[in-house]
């Protein structure tokens, strides 16, 4: 199977066609791809905010305990 | 109990735990499989099928519009199901696929009219035309909308959860148009490519990869839910103890800067 184009140029070009072509294909994929990247990172982040929550708690429960064992 | 256990698959599956657990596992697996088989489609698409007789070059965006059409359709009927099993059964996962599919589905009527409109430019000698099919397809995007628009809308989540599902439904109605639009009314869209019932009316090298996108775009419709769905999980059970256990374990330092 051989490619269509005899060259890269040829290949953006499209005998003229390139324009439409390139802009759906880019337009395309930077969609597709803001898809899958926006979770990935939404996913990240609400993962550190749970660990600084939990970690907040324990910071605020030693706390606590500290002050019960003054009251003795 | 014979029914209580044939029932419990359906319990374990409406589980956020269970979902996250086991896409986890599937995952890397997606990965690979949608970004493999989109980089094949497309080069094989875009360099190596031949142009086509009457439109060129043009032709090659068939290898987007096509595939991301079919799963924008495809993706409303999960939507609604997803929506009519959490107003039956008051699946709280339901809901969340529900919701994870609208801005997937979206942003896919979005490439589909998009690249209709600069595929139209040179074949029809323009960008839009108010014609059934292209007129229902931006009844769909906005439907889409209307479903993540309602999560918002309301104070408590349940009331925005039903009121979402509702509408999905609803909307449902508007798929067959779509479908049909072209052989039901005078348009400019060409009659579907690929049908069920007959052989493709295109040449053998320019379906292959045609297929290999549709298949790549289904993948990458299940990688994208998934995602999607898995933040909205952790999201609403940030409470819950496993999902501590699970950051603990992901994000150790916890620090984010």
């Amino acid at each position: 199977m051989n490619t269509q184009f005899d060259s890269l140029q040829q290949f953006w070009e499209m005998a003229g066609h390139g324009p439409y072509v390139w802009t759906a294909v880019l337009v395309s994929l930077a969609v597709l791809g803001w898809l899958l990247i926006r979770p990935v990172q939404q996913q990240r982040a609400n993962l550190q905010s749970i660990v600084r929550q939990s970690q907040r708690e324990q910071v605020q429960q030693a706390a606590a305990a500290g002050l019960s064992e003054e009251d003795k | 109990m014979a029914s209580g256990r044939n029932w419990n698959w359906f319990h374990r599956m409406g589980s956020p735990r269970w979902f996250y657990e086991t896409t986890g596992r599937w995952l890397p697996w997606l990965w690979v499989l949608t970004l493999g088989l989109m980089l094949t489609g497309l080069v094989w698409g875009l360099a190596f099928a031949p142009q086509d007789a009457k439109q060129g070059n043009s032709f090659r965006i068939i290898y987007l519009h096509v595939p991301a059409s079919f799963l924008a359709l495809a993706g409303y009927y999960l939507m609604a199901i997803a929506g009519a099993i959490g107003l039956i059964w008051k699946m709280k996962l339901s809901y969340m696929v529900m919701k994870s599919a609208a801005p997937i589905g979206a942003a896919l009527t979005f490439i589909a009219l998009f690249t209709g409109a600069v595929w139209g430019k040179p074949t029809w000698g323009t960008y839009w035309v108010w014609d059934a099919r292209i007129t229902s397809m931006l009844i769909l995007l906005f439907l889409y909308l209307g479903v993540l628009a309602l999560q918002y809308a309301f104070h408590s989540q349940e009331t925005g959860n039903k009121a979402s599902a509702i509408l999905a439904l609803v909307g449902t109605v508007n798929i067959p148009i779509i479908y049909k639009s072209v052989d039901w009314w005078y348009t400019l869209h060409q009659p579907a490519t690929i049908k069920f019932t007959s052989a493709p009316s295109m040449h053998p090298d320019m379906f292959q990869p045609l297929l290999v996108m549709i298949v790549a775009m289904y993948s990458f419709y299940a990688l994208a839910l998934i995602l999607h769905t898995r933040v909205e999980i952790l999201r609403r059970e940030r409470k819950a103890s496993w999902v501590r256990e699970l950051a603990l374990q992901a994000e150790p330092g916890g620090v984010a800067q």
